[in-house]
C-alpha cells in the first residue's frame, strides 16, 4: 500500500478540473504515469471508492471528489 | 491584561439540506436546533465585544496536500479566503453561500507563533491556506449578519496519522491562554468538530457513532475533570470517531480548569451534534 500515491491522486483528483475530466474520459490513460500499485490502480479504474478507502484513501477525500464521491 | 472571554466548542457541517439527504426530516431537525444554540452562543460572544476570535479546526484534506501536512498550524497575514471548490460535493457545498474573505487578527497570530516557538512548539505558519466549513460553519452560524470580528484561525491535524496527541493539544491551549493573557486584547475562542462520527474512517462505518464514549467527554467537561482528557489516546479518538476532539482539547487547555455547559447534543446516525459552552471566571 501507497498511502501517499493515493491520497494525492486523491487529492489531485478533487482540486484538478483538467486532470479529473481526462479520468473520467480515460481513467487507466489518465494513471499511466502513476505510482500506484496494480490493486490501487484498478481500484481507481472501477471508481470503486470503498475499496480506495481500505486501500488507504482517506475518507474525507473519498466522499467529496466532485462527481465521484461515496456518500 | 489582556483575557479569554468567551470559549465554546461545536460541531462544524451546519447546514440543514446538507442533514436533509443525509438523515432525513430528523436530520433537519436537530441540526437547525444545534444551530439555534450556536447562534445564542453567538450573540453572548458578540456582546463581550471581543477584540478577536481563535477559531482551532481541522483541514479536511482541503487546505493542505500530501506536499505537507502540519500538526498545528497558525494562520498568519491580514485576511483568509473561504476555500472555493468547483462542483461542491457534500461538506464542501455547505460553504457556498458564505463571504469570500475574512479578516485576521495578524498582531494576535503572530505572538502565538513567535512565542509558542520560543516555547517550544514547533507550529507551522501559512499565509495562504483557506478554510474550509470547519472554521466558516460555526463562525457565521455565531454572527449572522453581525460583524465578525478578526479571526486566528488553527488548524490541527485530525486525520492524517500521525496526529498530535490530546495532552500535546491540551498543553498548545495553554500555551494560547498565556499568550492572551500577557497581551492587551479580550480574545474569544471555539473550537469546532465532532462529536462522535466515521469512526476509524472507514466508508462502511460511515453512519455510525460513539454516543457512550461521547457522554464520557461531555461528564469529565462538565465537572472540569481534564486530567482523564489529557490521558485519552489518538486511537482510542480514531476507534470511536472521535478525530475532531482534538480541537477541543486544545480549547480545554485554554479554558481549563472552567466546567462546561452543554447547550445541545443530539444525536444521529450520521453524527452526534453538539454545542457547549465555558463558564468563565
Amino acid at each position: 500500500m501507497s498511502r501517499y500515491a493515493v491520497n494525492s491522486l486523491l487529492y489531485r483528483l478533487k482540486k484538478d478540473p483538467e486532470f479529473r475530466a481526462r479520468f473520467d474520459s480515460d481513467a487507466r490513460a489518465a494513471l499511466a504515469d502513476a505510482d500506484l500499485t496494480e490493486a490501487e490502480r484498478e481500484a481507481f479504474v472501477a471508481h470503486d471508492m470503498r475499496r480506495i478507502n481500505q486501500l488507504g484513501g482517506y475518507l474525507h477525500l473519498v466522499m467529496s471528489i466532485p462527481g465521484l464521491a461515496a456518500h | 491584561m489582556g483575557k479569554i472571554v468567551f470559549a465554546g466548542a461545536m460541531s462544524h457541517v451546519l447546514d440543514p439540506d446538507y442533514y436533509q439527504r443525509a438523515c432525513g426530516d430528523e436530520g433537519r431537525q436537530k441540526v437547525t436546533a444545534c444551530m439555534t444554540e450556536i447562534a445564542a452562543m453567538g450573540e453572548r460572544f458578540s456582546a463581550t465585544r471581543a477584540d478577536a476570535l481563535i477559531v482551532v479546526a481541522d483541514d479536511h484534506l482541503n487546505a493542505f496536500s500530501f506536499n505537507a501536512v502540519p500538526a498545528l498550524c497558525v494562520r498568519i497575514g491580514r485576511t483568509v479566503a473561504r476555500m472555493k471548490q468547483d462542483h461542491a460535493e457534500a461538506f464542501d457545498a455547505v460553504l457556498d453561500h458564505m463571504a469570500d474573505h475574512y479578516p485576521l487578527h495578524e498582531d494576535l497570530a503572530n505572538q502565538i507563533l513567535e512565542r509558542g516557538l520560543d516555547a517550544g512548539f514547533d507550529l507551522a505558519m501559512s499565509w495562504e491556506a483557506p478554510v474550509d466549513h470547519a472554521f466558516l460553519s460555526p463562525v457565521n452560524t455565531m454572527h449572522g449578519t453581525r460583524p465578525i470580528p478578526p479571526l486566528v484561525p488553527i488548524w490541527v491535524n485530525c486525520f492524517v496519522a500521525p496526529q498530535p496527541s490530546p495532552k500535546r493539544c491540551f498543553d498548545f491551549g495553554r500555551h494560547l491562554a498565556r499568550v492572551v493573557a500577557a497581551s492587551p486584547w479580550n480574545v474569544g475562542i471555539i473550537a469546532t468538530g465532532g462529536l462522535s462520527h466515521f469512526p476509524e474512517l472507514s466508508l462502511p462505518r460511515v453512519g455510525e457513532t460513539d454516543t457512550v464514549f461521547d457522554r464520557r467527554l461531555i461528564h469529565w467537561m462538565e465537572r472540569g475533570e481534564h486530567q482523564p482528557l489529557q490521558e485519552l489516546t489518538v486511537g482510542e479518538l480514531h476507534k470511536t470517531g472521535e478525530h475532531e476532539f482534538l480541537n477541543w482539547m486544545v480549547l480545554l487547555g485554554a479554558v481549563g480548569p472552567a466546567r462546561a455547559q452543554v447547550r445541545y447534543f443530539g444525536e444521529l446516525r450520521r453524527i452526534n451534534l453538539a454545542a457547549v459552552e465555558w463558564s468563565l471566571p
